[in-house]
């Protein structure tokens, strides 16, 4: 039996970060993953609708939930921040009914949409460890990616109940993926650290700072390369990274890609892509 | 000559405490399959050392450092003739003594050194006790005991610590024992060859008025069969006191009858017992249980009489007298089953084999594993604590030399210690300098990183902590992040108090009418707002709260969470004034306030309570962009993200870059590489470029129309404008 998610696709993937897009359906198809977009669905708020209208992310992200529930499926996300963000959600409607009668009133009178509470919201990782399994993740890979690879979780995602059965300070699942295919997992201690996406554009140089102590934190452990289970975190780490290095005594350059493109890439999806990334890694890795 | 599994525990005491952790030493030894013998230092010579493999020694100290008195003799001995190397002993020390002593724990820093001196091998750090020695004691015990269960004879193992710290310049090799993991605790087949060798009679002697002690006789001789004894129960009329020194193990139950006087039947035996010809009964082990009324003066006098009387006659008692009144059946079990036990021990040969005590009962109880029902009452099975393997590692910093790394030691330790026990016992036996904040287990000033979480070390069992694959417990212990660290593990949370300080916490309250109760007039606040109140200040410590925020580590300026939900709950407190209330919305929506925490994702994982804090907080932040309508970064960011979401459903990166950044933004954007790395793909790994760019450098994205070019809405977009609509009419 295919194993079969609605998909969420995060906030970037169709914009800043669009090599998510290009490279989550290809390892989908190769696991055999059915993915069922849900082209209705909103952004999952990242954090900062609810700074304005608490209620207002809650009841957009109840409509995501209704979507997938009449679709019958979980959700599936590769961003580590909405994983979060939409676990946070579910969990504060199906906490507090008389929140959830409220917002469904809401949903049946914009919408037409009733959510039960039977959904469910995974990130990759999760689905990949828990339900795909590192065996066959190992069977499909014909690029061993033999670098000295640091995998990055964020603290979305890192929280008691969402994370499947990984420990939510002292995860193993990203080191354990890295291991299937074919990479050398670094252990270090920042994997779980924030990079403070939800202030990247307010408190710039707080943000810059958490970044490059990431990014040093991972260096420093041998890493010749960073996977990030985070899109939005990605951004920061990658994008931004020629701007954090003001805010550190030492160089940071380091290649950053999704968690999505490493394993596109040891299933040799994308094989020049994966040439890139290997020059990258000679000339600025670590 | 010792055996393969043997070992020697000796003890130098003066006041007891040493033998009774020898003792129980070696009552312990049978859980890691050690046949232990337990002596005191003036029953020992020097081949007993040489021939030993596994050497416990347990000696306390003096006066002014001196050995106790049964220890001063072998001392001599061992320091004033050739004593041959000692390279194939496995040894370990506690040294009991009391540090208000100049030479605290000095005799036992003798036989230490002694003993490193002759080339024996230093299994288990000494540990130096003070005068509350149990904890310390039993867990060296037991640490002890491990490490020499899995020695082999031939090869003395060694255990090291790992240390990549700077601070030190020690080896830093570890040496694997082997099958360390292979421990057996069982020893049922030894047992058994045991209490089926030789002699195995057990007398059972009664006096009975009223057939209590006859009754309680036959019982256990029946009983004594499952301790591998048989029992014969004697009436002491008609009785041979002289025949008593055939027996080896005798019991004795007598009642007392009248104003402390024999029971009728027992009157003969006991003239013959205290006449001047009564024989010794040396070489006899014996016990006796005394059945009386305390409402009678002379309480079970008959029973003490024949406990002082078998004394004197050089018999062995090897479980005290029990005295039981009137309601005699609990006290009566439980003497039976010490007793039997312990007649169970005595060999052949007559030699009581304390060692063998616990694998006897645990072999009589689980033979006889009938629960709650049955004569005995509740059996309680024998549990056996194995020692967890763990690894620690724990942050050092020096701040004489400016230098820091990492400690690792390699423990066996039990799992029911909190993490902080397990600081104290590094700091005991491994590394004084070791520095922590201390304190009771729920004391808020000692929390600590432990594997990434924050936490109270006191509240932190090792058995609740993951183990990997291989068994291994791996602990990795750091200082709280957001603090200066003052050194190792200790931190400077001074600045937090400063904080507190400055962000003046304190109520002012207005006036306001009370509600008139019995007690008076008094200021009220209905049960939902008290609750939530309680529950966002319901946190185990400030400085945990403070640390769980990653952003004030990084943070200029920022004072951190536990700081602004306090003053949010005192903000929401009814009672306040509307200055006070001015006051703290001032210093929430500083720069240095609620603005400045870039991610509460961070805040809410650490613990239960904090995702009410995280929504407190949450609601803080609200408050604080609503009174700035929205404007600044902080206001722009979270309103334009928004308006983008209502716009097409997806967040437009144009939008918002150009709305809250402004020119000049994106012109740093640009010159900092930031739009390079968009533009270019720098670092990308060949997806498409322009989409992204676009959006970072053209002026005309913010406008409001751009979007579109990029965005294409979400299906039934018009869903989200009407929950905009009905929701939120600001947008």
């Amino acid at each position: 039996m295919p194993l079969k998610y609605a998909y969420h696709p995060g906030n970037v993937s169709h914009s800043s970060a669009p090599e998510v897009k290009d490279t989550m359906f290809p390892i989908a198809k190769t696991l055999g993953i059915d993915l069922t977009i849900m082209e209705g669905a909103t952004s999952c708020g990242a954090g900062i609708i609810r700074q304005v209208n608490n209620r207002l992310q809650l009841t957009l992200n109840a409509r995501t939930f209704a979507m997938a529930e009449s679709l019958g499926l979980d959700i599936l996300t590769p961003c580590a921040a909405t994983a979060g963000n939409l676990n946070e959600d579910l969990q504060t409607l199906l906490k507090d009914s008389i929140l959830l009668a409220e917002i469904n009133s809401i949903l049946a009178k914009t919408c037409g949409l009733e959510f039960k509470g039977g959904v469910k919201v995974h990130h990759l990782l999760h689905v990949l460890v828990e339900e795909v399994g590192l065996d066959k993740i190992e069977s499909k890979v014909k690029n061993p990616l033999n670098f000295k690879i640091a995998g990055y979780y964020g603290p979305n995602m890192q929280q008691s109940g969402m994370c499947g059965e990984d420990d939510a300070f002292d995860p193993s699942y990203l080191e354990d993926l890295i291991q299937a295919i074919g990479g050398n997992a670094v252990s270090w201690d920042s994997r779980t650290q924030s990079v403070g996406t939800p202030g990247l554009l307010s408190e710039e140089p707080t943000v810059l700072r958490q970044s490059a102590n990431v990014i040093l934190d991972a260096k420093d452990e041998g890493a010749e390369i960073i996977v990030s289970a985070c899109n939005l975190s990605h951004t920061i780490l990658d994008v931004y990274q020629g701007k954090a290095s003001r805010f550190s005594e030492r160089p940071i350059n380091i290649p950053i890609i999704h968690m999505t493109e490493m394993i596109d890439f040891a299933f040799g999806h994308h094989n020049t892509r994966l040439a890139q990334l290997r020059t990258r890694i000679a000339v600025i890795g670590n | 000559m010792s055996d393969a599994r043997s070992l020697l525990i000796l003890y130098g005491s003066q006041s007891g405490n040493s033998e009774e952790v020898a003792i129980e030493a070696g009552k312990e030894s049978s859980k890691y399959n050690l046949h232990a013998t337990v002596k005191a230092m003036d029953e020992v010579s020097v081949s007993d050392i040489v021939g030993n493999t596994r050497i416990m020694i347990c000696c306390s100290t003096w006066g002014d450092g001196e050995q106790p008195d049964n220890a001063e003799e072998f001392w001599e001995v061992v320091n004033s003739g050739d004593i041959p190397n000692l390279s194939t002993v496995n040894f370990s020390v506690l040294a009991l003594g009391d540090s208000s002593y100049d030479l605290f724990c000095e005799s036992g820093k003798e036989w230490d050194n002694w003993f490193e001196s002759k080339g024996a091998n230093r299994i288990h750090p000494r540990v130096d006790c003070d005068v509350d020695f149990e904890e310390p004691a039993k867990i060296w015990m037991d640490a002890t005991l491990e490490l020499l269960g899995i020695v082999e004879v031939e090869s003395p193992m060694m255990v090291k610590t790992v240390s990549d710290s700077k601070l030190e310049n020690q080896d830093t090799t570890i040496e694997e024992s082997s099958d360390n993991n292979v421990i057996s605790y069982s020893n049922e087949v030894s047992i058994e060859k045991f209490l089926e060798s030789g002699d195995r009679n057990l007398s059972i002697l009664f006096g009975s008025q009223s057939g209590n002690s006859e009754e309680l006789a036959a019982k256990i001789a029946k009983k004594s069969s499952k301790y591998g004894l048989h029992g014969s129960v004697f009436d002491m009329d008609g009785f041979d006191f002289n025949s008593l020194s055939n027996h080896k193990r005798v019991l004795i139950i007598c009642s007392t009858w009248g104003e402390g006087e024999m029971p009728d039947n027992a009157e003969e035996l006991w003239k013959a017992a205290i006449e001047g010809t009564a024989p010794k009964l040396n070489g006899i082990n014996y016990s006796v249980l005394s059945l009386g009324d305390s409402s009678y003066d002379l309480f079970c006098q008959s029973g003490k009489d024949w406990d002082r009387r078998f004394e004197e006659l050089g018999a062995k008692r090897l479980v005290n007298r029990v005295d039981c009144d009137v309601d005699y059946e609990s006290m009566a079990t439980q003497w039976s089953l010490d007793a039997l036990a312990s007649m169970a021990a005595v060999d052949e040969t007559g030699n009581f084999h304390e060692e063998r005590l616990e694998m006897i009962r645990n072999f009589a109880t689980g033979s006889d594993a009938v629960g709650a029902s049955g004569e005995d009452g509740f059996h309680v099975p024998s549990l056996i604590s194995v020692n967890l393997p763990v690894e620690v590692t724990i942050f050092r910093y020096d701040p004489e030399i400016n230098s820091s790394g990492k400690d690792t030691w390699l423990c066996s330790l039990p799992g029911h210690i909190s993490v902080l026990e397990v600081l104290r016992l590094l700091k005991n036996t491994h590394d004084g300098s070791l520095t922590f904040r201390d304190g009771h287990s729920n004391d808020p000033n000692t929390a600590l990183s432990i594997n990434g979480r924050l936490i109270l070390p006191g509240s932190l069992r090792l058995d609740s902590i993951k183990s990997k694959e291989d068994g291994k417990i791996n602990l990795r212990i750091d200082p709280l992040p957001c603090f200066r660290v003052v050194r190792d593990l200790l931190v400077d949370t001074w600045p937090l108090e400063r904080n507190r300080e400055s962000s003046k916490p304190w109520m002012i309250a207005a006036t306001r009418e009370g509600k008139s109760t019995s007690q008076g007039p008094i200021g009220v606040m209905t049960q939902t707002l008290a609750t939530y109140l309680h529950s966002i200040k319901d946190y185990q410590s400030s400085v945990l709260l403070h640390a769980s925020s990653d952003t004030t580590p990084f943070s200029e300026s920022y004072v951190g969470p536990s700081l602004i939900v306090s003053a949010w709950a005192r903000r929401n407190d009814p009672r306040i004034s509307d200055t006070k209330k001015k006051e703290i919305d001032e210093f929430i929506g500083s720069n240095s306030g609620i603005k400045a925490e870039t991610d509460f994702s961070s805040i809410r994982r650490q613990d239960a309570n904090n995702i009410a804090i995280s929504g407190a907080l949450l609601n803080a932040r609200t408050s604080a962009l609503s009174q700035s309508s929205f404007n600044g970064r902080h206001g722009k960011h979270a309103w334009w993200y928004t308006w983008s979401i209502k716009s097409s459903g997806k967040v437009n990166d144009t939008v918002l870059y150009r709305q809250v950044l402004g020119p000049l933004g994106l012109l740093s954007n640009l010159f900092s590489g930031v739009t390079a790395r968009m533009l270019f793909g720098f670092t990308r790994t060949g997806g498409n470029m322009v989409n992204d760019g676009l959006g970072m450098v053209l002026p005309p994205a913010g406008i409001g129309k751009m979007p579109r070019q990029f965005n294409s809405s979400v299906n039934n977009h018009h869903e989200v404008i009407a929950i905009f609509n009905e929701l939120d009419g600001r947008f």
